[in-house]
C-alpha cells in the first residue's frame, strides 16, 4: 500500500462522521432538492440545540468511562420547575397562584441548580460509594422522575400539564435574532455558546485534562496524583447542570411542561455521543464529534420526515447507524492494540 | 480498504431507504400536515387510518408521529411550516401546548385543526382559523356508567354481598389527562343518577395501558377479592388488561362473572364483547373523527370558509365539531365494525 492510500484511510477514519453527515444531506437533497434551503437548515439547527446541550453533558461522563441514564429525567424536572414559576398572571390554573412575576433568571437558575444537585448526587454515589455509574444513574433516573411527579402533583396543579408560560420566556425558545431568512434562533446561539465553553473545558482546563486521564486509565490517573473522586463529582454535577439548562429550553420552546418531558433523552444523547466518536470505554471524545453526532440524528429525524419516510424505517436506520458507529469505534481499538 | 466499510454501509442504507420511499405526491391537491401524538396508540391509529382513507382523494396528506413528546411535535410543526403545508391537523401530546402551535401557524396563515385533545378555551380564542374536532369526554363517561347501571338493574345477582350498594374498582388513564378525569367522574355520576348507591373499593392509574391494567387489577383482586362487583376502566386497553387478570383469578368460567366496561370500542374489545368477557364499551368514533378532521382541514387549506355543507358535520360556536359517542354491547356490535 502506498502512502497516499494510507493518508486517505487516515483521513476517512478520522472524519467518517462528517462524511456520513454530508452523504445523508446529499442523498436527501437528491431525493427532494427543496431540502437544501435556509429554512430547513435553521429548523435542523434549532431542533439540535437542546440535544447538543444534553449530549455534551453526557459526553463529560462518558469520557470519564462512566455513563449517565438520568439525563432525560433531569431535563424533565428542570422543565417542570422552570415552567411552574414562569406562568402569566391571568392564567386559569397557575402552579403557584400567588407568585409574582420573577425575573426570568431566577427560575432558570433554580432549575439549573436542581439539575446540578442531582448531578452531584450521581457523582457522590459513583465516586464515594463506588457504585457502577450505570446503576447509580439508573437509580437517580427513577428517583428524579418520582421527585418530579410529586412536585407536578402538588395542589393546586395536581398533575395538570403546565401551560400559559410568559411570552418573554417562550420567546427565548422560539424567538430569533434578525428577521426573515437571515435569522438565528436564540436557542441555537445558546447551544453554540455552551458548545464553545465545553470545548474550552475539555481542551484548556485542568478538569478537562483530568477527565481524559481518568477515562483513559483511572489507576494511572490516581497514581499521578489526580483527585479522582473530586473530579468525578464535579463532572457529574456539570453534566446535571447542562441537563437542567436543556430542560429550561425545552419548556421555553414548547410553551409548557409535563413530568413526562425528557423521557428517554438519555439514550438519544448516548447514541449521539457514540456516533460522534466518544469512546464507550472512556478517554476519547471531542466536542465537534458530539455536535456532528447530534446533527446526524436530527438530519435523520427531520430529513427523513421531510421526504416522507415511514417513522418505523427511521428507527431502523437510527439503530443501524448506532451499531455501525460502535463497531467502527471498537475496530479502531483492535487495530491499535 | 476496510476503513471505507462504514461509509459504504451508510451509503447503501440510504440507497435502500430512498428506494423504499412512498411515491411523490400529486401537487394539485392541497397539502395537509397531520401530527399524531403517537403512532402506537390503538385508538389514534384508527383515527389516523380514517384520515388517510378519507383524505387520499381530496388532499395530499402527510402524517407524522410525535412519539408522545411535545418537543418532537413542535419540531414536526416547524417542518410542516417550512414545507409550505396549507393546513395542519394536530393531535396534541399536551393540550396546553396548543397556544405555542397556534403562535407558529398564525403568522404564516396556516389554519390548525386540533384533534381529540381539546385545547384550552383561551387558546382557541387566539385565532378564528383554529378548530377542534373531538368528542365530549364527559359523554363517554356517562354512557359507560349507564352500561353498568343497566346491567345492575337487570341482574339482581350482580349485588354479590346483597347490601344494595355497588362496590366497584376504577382503572384510570394518565393522571391529569382530561378524558381520564372526566370519564372517572361522569361514569360514577351516571350510576348514581340511575338511583344506585356506589362504593369505591379502589382506584388507580394504569396509564391507558393493557399491561398496567392487568397488573393493577391483579393487585385489586389480591386486596379486595370477591368484594368487587364491577370494573370500570377509562379505556378498552385497560379493561382488557383487567379481564386477563380476572381470567387468571377464575372469572368468566362457569357462573363466575364480573361486569367490565371500557371506552373506545377497539377491535380487541369487540372480540372480547363477542366472547362475553367485556360487558360493554363506548365507541369513540375514530372513523368520523378522522373523516371530519381531514375534510375540515382540506376546506381550510383551500382558503374556503367551512360550513356544514362543505364539511358534512355541524360546526358549533364556529370552531368545534363534536363527534358523538355510542354505547356498544354484544347486541349492536355491527355498529362498531
Amino acid at each position: 500500500m502506498n502512502t497516499n492510500t494510507k493518508k486517505l484511510q487516515g483521513f476517512l477514519s478520522q472524519n467518517v462522521i462528517y462524511i456520513v453527515l454530508a452523504l445523508l444531506i446529499i442523498a436527501i437533497t437528491i431525493y427532494d432538492p427543496s431540502f437544501l434551503a435556509i429554512n430547513t437548515l435553521r429548523d435542523i439547527l434549532n431542533q439540535s440545540s437542546t440535544r447538543v446541550i444534553i449530549a455534551l453533558g453526557t459526553a463529560f461522563v462518558l469520557i470519564t468511562g462512566g455513563t449517565d441514564l438520568s439525563a432525560g429525567r433531569v431535563v424533565g424536572l428542570a422543565a417542570v420547575v422552570s415552567a411552574s414559576m414562569l406562568q402569566v398572571q391571568d392564567y386559569g390554573r397557575r402552579f403557584f397562584p400567588n407568585l409574582p412575576d420573577l425575573p426570568i433568571i431566577v427560575p432558570v437558575l433554580l432549575s439549573i441548580a436542581a439539575g446540578l444537585v442531582f448531578g452531584l448526587i450521581n457523582g457522590l454515589i459513583v465516586a464515594k460509594f463506588k457504585v457502577p455509574p450505570f446503576i447509580a444513574t439508573l437509580g437517580t433516573m427513577v428517583a428524579v422522575y418520582g421527585v418530579n411527579s410529586l412536585y407536578f402533583d402538588t395542589e393546586p396543579n395536581q398533575s395538570q400539564p403546565i401551560g400559559g408560560l410568559r411570552p418573554d420566556f417562550t420567546n427565548i425558545g422560539s424567538g430569533s435574532i434578525g428577521s426573515g431568512s437571515f435569522s438565528i434562533p436564540y436557542i441555537v446561539i445558546i447551544a453554540l455558546v455552551v458548545a464553545f465553553i465545553v470545548w474550552v473545558v475539555f481542551n484548556k482546563t485542568k478538569l478537562g485534562k483530568n477527565m481524559y486521564a481518568i477515562g483513559g486509565n483511572e489507576q494511572a490517573a490516581k497514581v499521578s496524583g489526580i483527585n479522582v473522586a473530586k473530579n468525578l463529582i464535579w463532572i457529574y454535577a456539570i453534566a446535571g447542570a447542562l441537563y437542567g439548562l436543556a430542560g429550561v429550553l425545552e419548556a421555553a420552546r414548547t410553551g409548557g411542561a409535563t413530568n413526562n418531558y425528557g423521557n428517554m433523552y438519555e439514550l438519544d444523547a448516548i447514541a449521539a455521543c457514540v456516533v460522534g466518536g466518544v469512546s464507550t470505554t472512556g478517554g476519547i471524545g471531542r466536542v465537534q464529534g458530539v455536535v456532528a453526532g447530534v446533527l446526524i440524528f436530527t438530519v435523520i429525524n427531520y430529513g427523513l420526515t421531510f421526504i416522507g419516510v415511514s417513522p418505523y424505517w427511521q428507527l431502523i436506520i437510527k439503530g443501524l447507524i448506532i451499531v455501525a458507529a460502535v463497531a467502527f469505534d471498537m475496530r479502531k481499538y483492535a487495530t491499535r492494540k | 480498504m476496510k476503513k471505507l466499510a462504514p461509509v459504504l454501509l451508510a451509503g447503501c442504507m440510504l440507497g435502500g431507504l430512498l428506494a423504499g420511499c412512498s411515491s411523490s405526491s400529486d401537487s394539485k391537491l392541497p397539502k395537509v400536515g397531520v401530527a399524531i401524538y403517537k403512532f402506537d396508540d390503538t385508538f389514534m391509529t384508527g383515527v389516523r387510518n380514517s384520515i388517510a382513507e378519507n383524505g387520499k382523494d381530496i388532499a395530499t396528506v402527510d402524517i407524522v408521529d410525535s412519539q408522545n413528546s411535545q418537543p418532537t411535535q413542535n419540531d414536526k410543526v416547524d417542518l410542516f411550516i417550512t414545507k409550505n403545508t396549507k393546513a395542519l391537523i394536530i393531535n396534541p401530546v399536551d393540550r396546553t401546548a396548543a397556544g405555542v402551535i397556534i403562535d407558529k401557524a398564525k403568522p404564516k396563515n396556516i389554519p390548525v385543526v386540533f384533534l381529540n385533545r381539546e385545547p384550552l378555551p383561551e387558546d382557541m380564542k387566539k385565532w378564528d382559523k383554529v378548530y377542534y374536532v373531538g368528542a365530549k369526554a364527559e359523554e363517554s363517561g356517562t354512557l359507560e356508567g349507564q352500561l353498568i347501571a343497566d346491567y345492575w338493574k337487570a341482574h339482581p345477582e350482580a349485588d354479590k354481598n346483597k347490601d344494595g350498594v355497588l362496590q366497584y374498582v376504577m382503572l384510570k388513564g394518565e393522571p391529569g389527562h382530561q378524558d381520564a378525569e372526566l370519564r372517572t367522574k361522569y361514569s360514577i355520576q351516571a350510576i348514581e343518577d340511575a338511583g344506585i348507591k356506589v362504593e369505591k373499593l379502589a382506584e388507580d392509574t394504569a396509564m391507558w395501558d393493557r399491561v398496567k391494567g392487568q397488573e393493577k387489577m391483579a393487585a385489586f383482586l389480591a386486596s379486595h377479592g370477591d368484594k368487587i362487583e364491577a370494573v370500570l376502566a377509562n379505556n378498552d386497553d385497560m379493561a382488557l388488561g383487567a379481564i386477563e387478570a380476572l381470567k387468571a383469578a377464575g372469572y368468566f368460567k362457569g357462573d363466575k362473572y364480573m361486569p367490565v366496561v371500557g371506552v373506545d370500542a377497539t377491535a380487541p374489545a369487540i372480540q372480547a364483547l363477542q366472547e362475553g368477557t367485556l360487558l360493554g364499551t363506548v365507541l369513540n368514533d375514530a372513523k368520523n373523527q378522522g373523516k371530519a378532521s381531514v375534510k375540515l382541514a382540506t376546506v381550510l387549506a383551500k382558503g374556503e370558509t367551512p360550513t356544514k355543507d362543505n364539511v358534512g358535520y355541524d360546526i358549533s360556536d364556529n370552531q368545534y365539531i363534536w363527534i358523538a359517542y355510542k354505547k356498544i354491547t354484544k347486541d349492536n356490535i355491527a355498529d362498531a365494525q
